[in-house]
Protein backbone atom coordinates (compact mmCIF):
# COMPACT_ATOMS: atom_id res chain seq x y z
CA UNK A 1 0.00 0.00 0.00
CA UNK A 2 1.56 3.44 -0.59
CA UNK A 3 0.60 6.76 -0.10
CA UNK A 4 0.92 9.90 -2.43
CA UNK A 5 0.11 13.20 -0.94
CA UNK A 6 -1.92 15.00 -4.36
CA UNK A 7 -2.84 18.80 -2.16
CA UNK A 8 -3.34 20.76 0.55
CA UNK A 9 -6.63 20.70 2.24
CA UNK A 10 -7.34 23.93 1.65
CA UNK A 11 -7.43 23.11 -2.40
CA UNK A 12 -9.81 21.10 -2.23
CA UNK A 13 -13.20 22.75 -3.43
CA UNK A 14 -16.95 21.86 -3.62
CA UNK A 15 -18.94 21.89 -6.25
CA UNK A 16 -16.20 21.11 -8.64
CA UNK A 17 -13.53 18.33 -9.79
CA UNK A 18 -9.75 19.85 -9.18
CA UNK A 19 -7.14 18.04 -11.10
CA UNK A 20 -4.28 17.26 -8.83
CA UNK A 21 -0.74 15.34 -9.98
CA UNK A 22 -0.75 11.67 -8.84
CA UNK A 23 2.59 9.80 -10.23
CA UNK A 24 2.10 10.27 -13.98
CA UNK A 25 -1.41 10.31 -13.59
CA UNK A 26 -4.80 12.80 -12.65
CA UNK A 27 -6.62 12.11 -9.96
CA UNK A 28 -9.86 14.75 -9.38
CA UNK A 29 -11.00 15.96 -6.40
CA UNK A 30 -13.55 17.84 -5.01
CA UNK A 31 -15.23 18.64 -1.31
CA UNK A 32 -19.11 16.87 -0.41
CA UNK A 33 -21.27 19.26 1.26
CA UNK A 34 -20.69 17.16 4.47
CA UNK A 35 -16.98 18.39 3.94
CA UNK A 36 -15.44 14.59 3.02
CA UNK A 37 -13.27 14.71 0.06
CA UNK A 38 -13.86 12.34 -2.85
CA UNK A 39 -10.99 11.24 -4.79
CA UNK A 40 -12.29 9.84 -8.13
CA UNK A 41 -10.13 9.13 -11.80
CA UNK A 42 -10.36 11.35 -14.35
CA UNK A 43 -12.14 9.68 -17.27
CA UNK A 44 -15.41 8.93 -17.43
CA UNK A 45 -15.88 5.43 -17.70
CA UNK A 46 -18.51 5.43 -20.42
CA UNK A 47 -15.95 6.99 -23.30
CA UNK A 48 -13.13 8.57 -21.51
CA UNK A 49 -14.31 12.69 -21.39
CA UNK A 50 -12.51 14.68 -18.87
CA UNK A 51 -14.24 14.56 -15.71
CA UNK A 52 -12.50 17.97 -14.76
CA UNK A 53 -14.93 19.27 -16.86
CA UNK A 54 -17.80 17.86 -15.37
CA UNK A 55 -20.62 19.42 -13.50
CA UNK A 56 -21.35 18.79 -10.08
CA UNK A 57 -24.98 18.97 -9.11
CA UNK A 58 -27.87 17.83 -7.41
CA UNK A 59 -29.84 14.14 -7.53
CA UNK A 60 -33.14 15.17 -10.11
CA UNK A 61 -36.02 13.18 -8.17
CA UNK A 62 -39.66 12.94 -8.78
CA UNK A 63 -42.58 10.74 -8.25
CA UNK A 64 -44.95 12.70 -10.06
CA UNK A 65 -44.33 13.26 -14.03
CA UNK A 66 -43.74 16.76 -15.12
CA UNK A 67 -42.71 17.53 -11.32
CA UNK A 68 -38.45 18.06 -11.10
CA UNK A 69 -37.10 18.14 -7.75
CA UNK A 70 -33.60 18.36 -6.65
CA UNK A 71 -32.10 16.91 -3.70
CA UNK A 72 -28.39 15.96 -2.41
CA UNK A 73 -26.76 19.02 -4.03
CA UNK A 74 -22.97 18.70 -4.53
CA UNK A 75 -23.19 15.08 -4.95
CA UNK A 76 -23.70 14.33 -8.27
CA UNK A 77 -21.20 14.54 -10.99
CA UNK A 78 -22.43 14.89 -14.69
CA UNK A 79 -19.60 14.36 -17.57
CA UNK A 80 -19.01 16.85 -19.81
CA UNK A 81 -19.39 14.87 -23.06
CA UNK A 82 -23.06 12.95 -22.33
CA UNK A 83 -24.66 13.73 -19.05
CA UNK A 84 -24.02 10.22 -17.62
CA UNK A 85 -24.63 11.27 -13.65
CA UNK A 86 -22.27 9.47 -11.25
CA UNK A 87 -22.57 9.69 -7.51
CA UNK A 88 -19.59 10.91 -5.96
CA UNK A 89 -19.99 9.01 -3.09
CA UNK A 90 -20.99 5.73 -4.08
CA UNK A 91 -19.10 5.87 -7.80
CA UNK A 92 -22.01 4.24 -9.48
CA UNK A 93 -23.89 5.69 -12.39
CA UNK A 94 -27.28 7.06 -11.24
CA UNK A 95 -29.55 5.95 -14.03
CA UNK A 96 -27.76 1.94 -14.41
CA UNK A 97 -26.64 1.10 -10.87
CA UNK A 98 -23.64 -0.37 -11.17
CA UNK A 99 -23.33 -1.15 -14.54
CA UNK A 100 -20.90 2.23 -14.83
CA UNK A 101 -18.60 3.52 -11.94
CA UNK A 102 -16.08 5.86 -11.60
CA UNK A 103 -12.96 4.80 -10.57
CA UNK A 104 -12.68 5.56 -7.04
CA UNK A 105 -9.24 6.50 -4.31
CA UNK A 106 -9.09 5.77 -1.16
CA UNK A 107 -8.66 9.41 0.80
CA UNK A 108 -6.88 10.26 3.84
CA UNK A 109 -6.26 13.91 6.03
CA UNK A 110 -3.38 14.10 7.69
CA UNK A 111 -2.77 17.24 9.06
CA UNK A 112 -3.25 20.27 6.35
CA UNK A 113 -2.33 17.43 3.53
CA UNK A 114 -4.53 14.92 1.51
CA UNK A 115 -3.30 11.50 0.45
CA UNK A 116 -4.39 8.91 -1.92
CA UNK A 117 -4.04 5.72 -0.67
CA UNK A 118 -3.36 3.25 -3.08
CA UNK B 1 -49.89 -27.74 -29.17
CA UNK B 2 -51.69 -25.04 -27.45
CA UNK B 3 -51.68 -21.90 -29.20
CA UNK B 4 -53.22 -17.87 -28.48
CA UNK B 5 -54.06 -15.93 -31.31
CA UNK B 6 -53.35 -12.71 -29.95
CA UNK B 7 -54.82 -10.56 -32.97
CA UNK B 8 -58.23 -11.81 -34.32
CA UNK B 9 -60.26 -8.56 -36.04
CA UNK B 10 -64.40 -9.66 -35.63
CA UNK B 11 -66.28 -7.29 -37.45
CA UNK B 12 -69.85 -6.05 -38.43
CA UNK B 13 -71.27 -5.84 -41.09
CA UNK B 14 -72.36 -2.13 -41.48
CA UNK B 15 -72.50 0.28 -38.59
CA UNK B 16 -76.72 -0.25 -38.89
CA UNK B 17 -75.69 -3.66 -37.08
CA UNK B 18 -74.59 -1.14 -34.09
CA UNK B 19 -78.05 0.46 -33.86
CA UNK B 20 -79.87 -1.47 -31.61
CA UNK B 21 -77.21 -1.02 -28.92
CA UNK B 22 -76.87 2.88 -29.46
CA UNK B 23 -78.27 5.10 -27.00
CA UNK B 24 -80.36 8.26 -27.92
CA UNK B 25 -79.93 10.35 -30.25
CA UNK B 26 -76.92 8.37 -31.54
CA UNK B 27 -79.56 5.60 -32.70
CA UNK B 28 -81.07 8.06 -34.63
CA UNK B 29 -78.42 9.46 -36.00
CA UNK B 30 -76.80 6.64 -37.10
CA UNK B 31 -80.56 5.12 -38.59
CA UNK B 32 -81.39 7.89 -40.57
CA UNK B 33 -77.87 7.47 -42.52
CA UNK B 34 -76.42 10.99 -40.86
CA UNK B 35 -72.82 8.95 -40.51
CA UNK B 36 -71.93 5.94 -42.65
CA UNK B 37 -68.89 4.68 -40.28
CA UNK B 38 -65.05 5.41 -41.02
CA UNK B 39 -63.83 5.32 -44.59
CA UNK B 40 -59.81 4.50 -44.74
CA UNK B 41 -58.14 7.63 -46.66
CA UNK B 42 -56.20 5.13 -48.77
CA UNK B 43 -57.05 2.36 -51.55
CA UNK B 44 -56.20 -1.40 -50.61
CA UNK B 45 -54.14 -2.98 -53.05
CA UNK B 46 -54.21 -6.90 -52.04
CA UNK B 47 -56.54 -9.21 -54.12
CA UNK B 48 -58.88 -9.23 -51.05
CA UNK B 49 -59.13 -5.20 -50.72
CA UNK B 50 -57.44 -5.54 -47.44
CA UNK B 51 -59.05 -8.71 -45.92
CA UNK B 52 -57.86 -12.28 -47.21
CA UNK B 53 -59.30 -13.17 -50.37
CA UNK B 54 -60.59 -16.74 -49.38
CA UNK B 55 -62.81 -15.00 -46.61
CA UNK B 56 -66.42 -15.72 -48.36
CA UNK B 57 -69.52 -17.23 -47.57
CA UNK B 58 -71.03 -19.96 -48.68
CA UNK B 59 -72.13 -18.01 -52.16
CA UNK B 60 -68.79 -16.27 -52.79
CA UNK B 61 -69.62 -13.14 -51.08
CA UNK B 62 -67.11 -11.51 -48.90
CA UNK B 63 -67.63 -11.83 -44.98
CA UNK B 64 -65.24 -10.94 -42.80
CA UNK B 65 -68.44 -11.01 -39.97
CA UNK B 66 -69.06 -14.26 -39.92
CA UNK B 67 -68.48 -15.97 -37.34
CA UNK B 68 -69.19 -19.61 -38.54
CA UNK B 69 -66.20 -18.56 -41.25
CA UNK B 70 -64.25 -17.33 -38.95
CA UNK B 71 -64.44 -20.86 -36.62
CA UNK B 72 -64.23 -22.90 -40.03
CA UNK B 73 -61.09 -20.93 -40.97
CA UNK B 74 -59.25 -19.87 -38.18
CA UNK B 75 -60.20 -21.95 -34.81
CA UNK B 76 -61.06 -25.09 -35.77
CA UNK B 77 -58.46 -25.01 -38.87
CA UNK B 78 -55.29 -24.04 -36.70
CA UNK B 79 -56.94 -25.78 -33.12
CA UNK B 80 -56.57 -22.58 -31.32
CA UNK B 81 -56.72 -22.47 -27.59
CA UNK B 82 -57.67 -19.18 -27.49
CA UNK B 83 -58.27 -15.76 -29.81
CA UNK B 84 -58.23 -12.57 -28.57
CA UNK B 85 -60.60 -10.54 -30.86
CA UNK B 86 -59.45 -7.00 -31.01
CA UNK B 87 -61.88 -5.44 -33.93
CA UNK B 88 -61.07 -2.50 -36.34
CA UNK B 89 -63.25 -0.33 -35.43
CA UNK B 90 -62.58 2.12 -33.37
CA UNK B 91 -64.32 4.84 -32.10
CA UNK B 92 -61.02 7.11 -31.17
CA UNK B 93 -60.56 7.81 -35.15
CA UNK B 94 -63.60 10.15 -35.02
CA UNK B 95 -62.22 13.31 -34.01
CA UNK B 96 -64.78 15.03 -32.68
CA UNK B 97 -68.64 14.53 -31.36
CA UNK B 98 -67.04 12.78 -28.44
CA UNK B 99 -70.45 11.61 -27.38
CA UNK B 100 -71.22 9.79 -30.27
CA UNK B 101 -67.26 8.00 -30.57
CA UNK B 102 -68.27 7.22 -26.60
CA UNK B 103 -72.09 6.11 -26.99
CA UNK B 104 -70.65 3.93 -30.86
CA UNK B 105 -67.90 2.40 -28.17
CA UNK B 106 -70.23 1.18 -26.10
CA UNK B 107 -72.48 0.15 -28.51
CA UNK B 108 -69.45 -2.10 -30.10
CA UNK B 109 -68.69 -3.62 -26.97
CA UNK B 110 -72.47 -4.98 -26.59
CA UNK B 111 -72.50 -5.67 -30.28
CA UNK B 112 -69.17 -8.22 -29.88
CA UNK B 113 -70.44 -9.75 -26.24
CA UNK B 114 -73.89 -10.72 -28.10
CA UNK B 115 -72.43 -11.66 -31.10
CA UNK B 116 -69.23 -13.36 -30.63
CA UNK B 117 -67.63 -13.67 -27.47
CA UNK B 118 -70.93 -15.08 -26.19
CA UNK B 119 -70.38 -17.56 -29.15
CA UNK B 120 -67.12 -19.23 -28.81
CA UNK B 121 -65.28 -19.66 -25.09
CA UNK B 122 -62.15 -19.73 -27.09
CA UNK B 123 -62.65 -15.94 -27.73
CA UNK B 124 -60.83 -13.39 -25.50
CA UNK B 125 -62.60 -9.98 -25.80
CA UNK B 126 -61.02 -6.27 -25.94
CA UNK B 127 -63.16 -3.05 -24.76
CA UNK B 128 -63.10 -0.52 -27.62
CA UNK B 129 -63.07 3.01 -26.11
CA UNK B 130 -63.44 6.33 -27.07
CA UNK B 131 -59.75 7.39 -26.07
CA UNK B 132 -60.59 11.43 -26.50
CA UNK B 133 -62.52 11.47 -23.20
CA UNK B 134 -60.42 9.29 -21.03
CA UNK B 135 -63.18 9.44 -18.15
CA UNK B 136 -65.53 8.20 -20.41
CA UNK B 137 -63.76 5.56 -21.95
CA UNK B 138 -62.86 4.36 -18.03
CA UNK B 139 -66.73 4.13 -17.03
CA UNK B 140 -66.98 2.27 -20.30
CA UNK B 141 -63.88 0.07 -19.16
CA UNK B 142 -65.45 0.06 -15.40
CA UNK B 143 -68.93 -1.00 -17.01
CA UNK B 144 -67.86 -3.99 -19.49
CA UNK B 145 -64.72 -4.94 -17.12
CA UNK B 146 -66.67 -8.13 -15.42
CA UNK B 147 -67.27 -9.46 -18.62
CA UNK B 148 -65.28 -12.88 -17.97
CA UNK B 149 -63.93 -13.14 -21.16
CA UNK B 150 -62.59 -9.42 -21.41
CA UNK B 151 -59.05 -9.32 -20.57
CA UNK B 152 -57.75 -5.96 -22.62
CA UNK B 153 -58.53 -2.42 -23.60
CA UNK B 154 -57.81 -1.59 -27.12
CA UNK B 155 -55.68 1.67 -27.59
CA UNK B 156 -55.95 2.88 -30.80
CA UNK B 157 -53.01 4.02 -32.48
CA UNK B 158 -54.10 7.37 -34.55
CA UNK B 159 -52.45 10.11 -35.73
CA UNK B 160 -52.47 12.55 -33.29
CA UNK B 161 -52.40 11.17 -30.00
CA UNK B 162 -49.42 9.69 -28.01
CA UNK B 163 -50.69 8.07 -25.02
CA UNK B 164 -48.23 9.62 -22.58
CA UNK B 165 -49.72 12.37 -22.13
CA UNK B 166 -51.37 12.98 -18.83
CA UNK B 167 -54.85 13.36 -20.30
CA UNK B 168 -55.10 9.91 -20.82
CA UNK B 169 -54.34 8.46 -17.13
CA UNK B 170 -58.15 7.97 -16.06
CA UNK B 171 -57.88 4.52 -19.21
CA UNK B 172 -54.95 3.51 -17.42
CA UNK B 173 -56.37 3.61 -13.94
CA UNK B 174 -59.35 1.91 -14.70
CA UNK B 175 -57.20 -0.64 -16.78
CA UNK B 176 -54.96 -1.56 -14.03
CA UNK B 177 -58.21 -1.39 -11.52
CA UNK B 178 -59.50 -4.17 -13.45
CA UNK B 179 -56.11 -6.24 -14.27
CA UNK B 180 -56.33 -5.67 -17.82
CA UNK B 181 -54.16 -5.54 -20.57
CA UNK B 182 -53.39 -2.37 -22.65
CA UNK B 183 -53.42 -3.24 -26.27
CA UNK B 184 -52.02 -0.78 -28.76
CA UNK B 185 -53.13 -1.46 -32.77
CA UNK B 186 -53.02 0.89 -35.90
CA UNK B 187 -55.70 1.93 -37.40
CA UNK B 188 -55.97 3.39 -40.78
CA UNK B 189 -55.56 6.71 -39.52
CA UNK B 190 -52.03 5.95 -38.19
CA UNK B 191 -48.64 7.54 -39.78
CA UNK B 192 -45.58 7.45 -39.99
CA UNK B 193 -43.16 10.51 -39.21
CA UNK B 194 -44.02 12.21 -42.32
CA UNK B 195 -47.32 10.86 -42.84
CA UNK B 196 -48.34 8.14 -44.58
CA UNK B 197 -46.39 8.56 -47.52
CA UNK B 198 -47.74 8.46 -51.40
CA UNK B 199 -48.59 5.20 -51.80
CA UNK B 200 -50.20 2.52 -49.57
CA UNK B 201 -46.83 0.16 -49.44
CA UNK B 202 -45.43 3.21 -47.64
CA UNK B 203 -48.05 3.77 -45.21
CA UNK B 204 -47.91 0.39 -44.14
CA UNK B 205 -44.04 -0.12 -43.91
CA UNK B 206 -44.26 2.91 -41.49
CA UNK B 207 -46.72 1.49 -39.19
CA UNK B 208 -43.68 0.18 -36.91
CA UNK B 209 -42.71 4.28 -36.33
CA UNK B 210 -46.02 4.87 -35.24
CA UNK B 211 -45.56 2.14 -32.26
CA UNK B 212 -42.31 3.08 -31.45
CA UNK B 213 -43.45 6.46 -30.54
CA UNK B 214 -46.35 5.25 -28.51
CA UNK B 215 -43.82 3.12 -26.55
CA UNK B 216 -41.58 6.02 -25.96
CA UNK B 217 -44.36 8.10 -24.84
CA UNK B 218 -45.61 5.60 -22.61
CA UNK B 219 -42.45 5.01 -20.64
CA UNK B 220 -40.92 8.41 -20.77
CA UNK B 221 -43.92 10.10 -19.61
CA UNK B 222 -44.41 7.99 -16.71
CA UNK B 223 -47.00 5.50 -17.58
CA UNK B 224 -44.87 2.18 -16.81
CA UNK B 225 -43.92 3.64 -13.56
CA UNK B 226 -47.33 5.05 -12.55
CA UNK B 227 -49.56 1.67 -12.92
CA UNK B 228 -46.92 -0.80 -12.21
CA UNK B 229 -49.01 -3.42 -12.20
CA UNK B 230 -49.92 -2.56 -15.80
CA UNK B 231 -48.85 -4.76 -18.54
CA UNK B 232 -48.50 -4.10 -22.56
CA UNK B 233 -48.72 -5.41 -25.91
CA UNK B 234 -47.98 -4.25 -29.43
CA UNK B 235 -50.01 -5.60 -31.73
CA UNK B 236 -49.02 -5.96 -35.35
CA UNK B 237 -46.45 -3.30 -35.13
CA UNK B 238 -43.53 -5.63 -35.56
CA UNK B 239 -41.26 -6.42 -32.78
CA UNK B 240 -37.62 -6.58 -35.14
CA UNK B 241 -37.16 -2.70 -34.44
CA UNK B 242 -37.17 -3.52 -30.62
CA UNK B 243 -33.01 -3.95 -29.93
CA UNK B 244 -32.84 -1.06 -31.22
CA UNK B 245 -35.20 1.11 -29.19
CA UNK B 246 -33.94 -1.03 -26.18
CA UNK B 247 -30.54 0.67 -26.84
CA UNK B 248 -31.45 3.78 -27.80
CA UNK B 249 -33.73 4.93 -25.20
CA UNK B 250 -31.49 3.45 -22.51
CA UNK B 251 -28.21 5.41 -24.01
CA UNK B 252 -30.94 8.63 -23.88
CA UNK B 253 -31.66 7.84 -20.69
CA UNK B 254 -28.47 7.39 -18.90
CA UNK B 255 -27.96 10.95 -20.56
CA UNK B 256 -31.26 12.52 -20.26
CA UNK B 257 -32.96 10.86 -16.90
CA UNK B 258 -32.32 14.00 -15.13
CA UNK B 259 -35.37 15.34 -17.08
CA UNK B 260 -37.52 12.55 -16.98
CA UNK B 261 -36.60 11.43 -13.06
CA UNK B 262 -40.58 9.71 -12.89
CA UNK B 263 -39.01 7.08 -14.77
CA UNK B 264 -37.02 4.93 -12.06
CA UNK B 265 -35.85 2.02 -14.67
CA UNK B 266 -33.86 1.59 -17.24
CA UNK B 267 -36.79 1.67 -20.03
CA UNK B 268 -35.36 -1.66 -21.46
CA UNK B 269 -36.42 -2.81 -18.48
CA UNK B 270 -39.53 -1.93 -18.34
CA UNK B 271 -39.73 -3.42 -21.62
CA UNK B 272 -38.38 -6.92 -20.31
CA UNK B 273 -40.77 -6.55 -17.63
CA UNK B 274 -44.65 -5.41 -18.69
CA UNK B 275 -44.20 -5.00 -22.65
CA UNK B 276 -45.27 -7.87 -25.32
CA UNK B 277 -45.58 -7.95 -29.09
CA UNK B 278 -47.33 -9.99 -31.02
CA UNK B 279 -45.56 -11.85 -34.26
CA UNK B 280 -47.81 -10.73 -37.19
CA UNK B 281 -46.13 -9.30 -39.51
CA UNK B 282 -43.18 -12.03 -38.58
CA UNK B 283 -41.39 -10.38 -41.65
CA UNK B 284 -40.29 -13.89 -43.25
CA UNK B 285 -37.31 -14.18 -40.80
CA UNK B 286 -35.22 -17.32 -41.32
CA UNK B 287 -34.99 -19.23 -37.91
CA UNK B 288 -31.47 -18.14 -37.48
CA UNK B 289 -32.27 -14.85 -37.59
CA UNK B 290 -35.07 -15.48 -35.35
CA UNK B 291 -32.48 -16.39 -32.43
CA UNK B 292 -30.34 -13.66 -32.98
CA UNK B 293 -32.98 -11.40 -32.40
CA UNK B 294 -34.32 -13.08 -29.49
CA UNK B 295 -30.76 -12.86 -28.59
CA UNK B 296 -30.41 -9.25 -28.99
CA UNK B 297 -33.99 -8.92 -26.86
CA UNK B 298 -32.54 -10.39 -24.08
CA UNK B 299 -35.80 -12.09 -23.21
CA UNK B 300 -37.27 -15.20 -24.95
CA UNK B 301 -40.79 -13.77 -23.29
CA UNK B 302 -41.62 -10.74 -25.76
CA UNK B 303 -43.12 -12.27 -28.44
CA UNK B 304 -46.75 -13.92 -28.22
CA UNK B 305 -48.34 -15.16 -31.61
CA UNK B 306 -50.66 -13.59 -33.78
CA UNK B 307 -52.49 -14.45 -37.38
CA UNK B 308 -54.17 -10.74 -37.79
CA UNK B 309 -56.93 -12.65 -39.35
CA UNK B 310 -58.87 -11.93 -41.64
CA UNK B 311 -56.91 -9.45 -42.78
CA UNK B 312 -54.13 -9.90 -46.40
CA UNK B 313 -50.96 -10.12 -44.32
CA UNK B 314 -52.52 -13.10 -42.36
CA UNK B 315 -49.72 -14.87 -40.71
CA UNK B 316 -50.03 -18.64 -40.71
CA UNK B 317 -48.93 -20.46 -37.32
CA UNK B 318 -47.67 -23.65 -38.98
CA UNK B 319 -45.48 -21.45 -41.75
CA UNK B 320 -44.45 -18.14 -40.13
CA UNK B 321 -42.69 -19.81 -36.86
CA UNK B 322 -40.07 -21.21 -38.03
CA UNK B 323 -40.24 -25.01 -37.10
CA UNK B 324 -36.58 -24.93 -36.71
CA UNK B 325 -36.45 -23.08 -33.55
CA UNK B 326 -36.29 -25.09 -30.57
CA UNK B 327 -39.92 -26.92 -28.84
CA UNK B 328 -39.49 -24.80 -25.76
CA UNK B 329 -39.33 -21.52 -27.91
CA UNK B 330 -42.18 -22.26 -29.78
CA UNK B 331 -43.92 -23.52 -26.81
CA UNK B 332 -43.45 -19.68 -25.43
CA UNK B 333 -44.47 -18.11 -28.67
CA UNK B 334 -47.74 -20.10 -28.98
CA UNK B 335 -48.50 -20.15 -25.63
CA UNK B 336 -46.69 -19.23 -22.66
CA UNK B 337 -46.30 -15.66 -23.44
CA UNK B 338 -49.59 -15.03 -23.82
CA UNK B 339 -51.21 -17.55 -21.47
CA UNK B 340 -48.86 -14.98 -18.91
CA UNK B 341 -49.96 -12.15 -20.18
CA UNK B 342 -53.23 -12.31 -20.17
CA UNK B 343 -53.90 -14.70 -17.18
CA UNK B 344 -54.91 -17.97 -18.73
CA UNK B 345 -54.83 -21.25 -18.09
CA UNK B 346 -55.20 -24.58 -20.71
CA UNK B 347 -59.34 -25.35 -21.13
CA UNK B 348 -60.21 -28.67 -18.97
CA UNK B 349 -60.84 -31.16 -21.62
Amino acid sequence: MTRHRVCGVSEVASNAMKPFAMGRGTVLLTRLPSGEIKAVGSRCPHQGANLEHGCVTGHAYSDQPNVLLMDRPGQILRCPWHGFEFDLSSGESVADHGKLRLRRFNVEIEGDDVFIVM
Amino acid sequence: MLLIDADVHESFAGIRDLVPYLKEPYREWIERGAWRGFSQPFAYTSPGAGNRADVRNADGSASVSDYGVMRRQLLDTYNQTYAVLTGYFYPTMLKLQYGLSSALAAAYNDYVAEHWLAKDKRFIGSIQINARDPEAAAREIDRMAAHPQIKQVMLPVVDDIAYGHPMYRPIFEAAERHKLVIALHHTILAEGPFGMGLHYIERHTLLPTSMMAEVISLILNGVFDGYPSLRFIILEGGFSWLPHLMWRMDREYRQGRVEVPWVKKLPSQHMRERLRFSTQPAEDLTGDQWLKLIDLMGSDEFLVFSTDYPHFDFDDPRVSIPRSLPDDLQEKIFWKNGAALYGLEAPVQ
